[in-house]
């Protein structure tokens, strides 16, 4: 009687090679297990600060004073900046950056853009910066 | 295998953070052929493999000196923090505490930014710091 399965339904060689690779794809996801998990993970929210106090629930940045605070340079007094952008709509917690200085951060909704805050940085009534807040 | 950290990297474009202080040795610098991986005002703790987290929430930037990235965030502008020696630092947007990395060492710097541009390196706070090693503060 004839053996049909005397002949291999594969190459020879295709066992190998596929354990091989398959050896190759594990220890890749081991390398990769940060990348993999972020693929695996539902995105997270970046979530926003919230603010300490409310200080002026109308308060909203305009383009125009928006242009004027943008043209006053670092290390400029709180007060001159307080002059141009008035009261924010709220403060977040202060907190230490640099060792032994308190930094004050004060927010403004964008008028033209409600869901962008621009927050404003002091450190000793000093003018340090601002960056825009997209995240809310 | 490390596919995705490629795919990150070619996605955030490295950033260039001129500091204000010109020591005659700088980080990145060469001195009788080796590296210098920390220069003044870099705190350096030993990691010993453990992680790094986004004190808040954030962007992670790479440099143009690869063995370091930037992290800095809508909530304390005006900063950059500096994180030197991470393997396969998470790169871009990161939520607060999230992981951006683990090393065996971490030399950080926090740096402020000046009218002129340029970044000064100043006095790092505990309490960011502590924000960067313990992920739950």
């Amino acid at each position: 009687m004839q053996n049909l399965n005397t002949q291999p339904s594969h190459p020879f060689f295709l066992k190998p090679l596929l354990a091989g690779g398959l050896m190759f794809a594990i220890v890749g996801l081991l390398f990769d297990f940060q990348g993999v998990q972020a693929l695996l993970s539902p995105s997270k929210p970046v979530s926003a600060q919230e603010c300490e106090t409310i200080v002026q629930a109308k308060a909203r940045l305009s383009r125009e004073t928006l242009a004027q605070l943008l043209a006053i340079p670092e290390r400029d007094t709180k007060e001159r900046v307080r002059q141009v952008v008035s009261e924010p709509y709220c403060q977040l917690p202060e907190l230490n950056v640099r060792s032994g200085v308190v930094a004050e951060r004060e927010a403004y909704p964008l008028e033209f853009d409600p869901k962008t805050r621009l927050v404003i940085l002091y450190e000793n009534d000093e003018y340090a910066g601002y960056r825009f807040d997209f995240h809310q | 295998m490390s596919l995705s950290g490629c795919q990150m990297k070619a996605s955030v474009p490295p950033r260039s953070v001129p500091v204000q202080q010109t020591w005659e040795l700088q980080l990145g610098d060469r001195i009788a052929g080796y590296f210098v991986s920390a220069s003044l005002g870099d705190i350096s703790i030993e990691l010993d493999g453990a992680k790094v987290y986004a004190p808040f929430p954030g962007d992670v930037e790479p440099t143009d000196i690869e063995y370091c990235v930037v992290f800095s965030s809508a909530e304390v502008p005006a900063y950059l923090f500096r994180l030197c020696g991470l393997r396969r630092p998470k790169l871009g947007s990161v939520s607060q505490g999230e992981a951006i990395g683990s090393g065996r060492y971490l030399h950080f710097a926090t740096l402020r930014r000046q009218p002129d541009g340029t970044w000064a390196i100043v006095e790092p706070s505990s309490s960011v710091l502590e924000r960067i090693l313990q992920p739950a503060l």
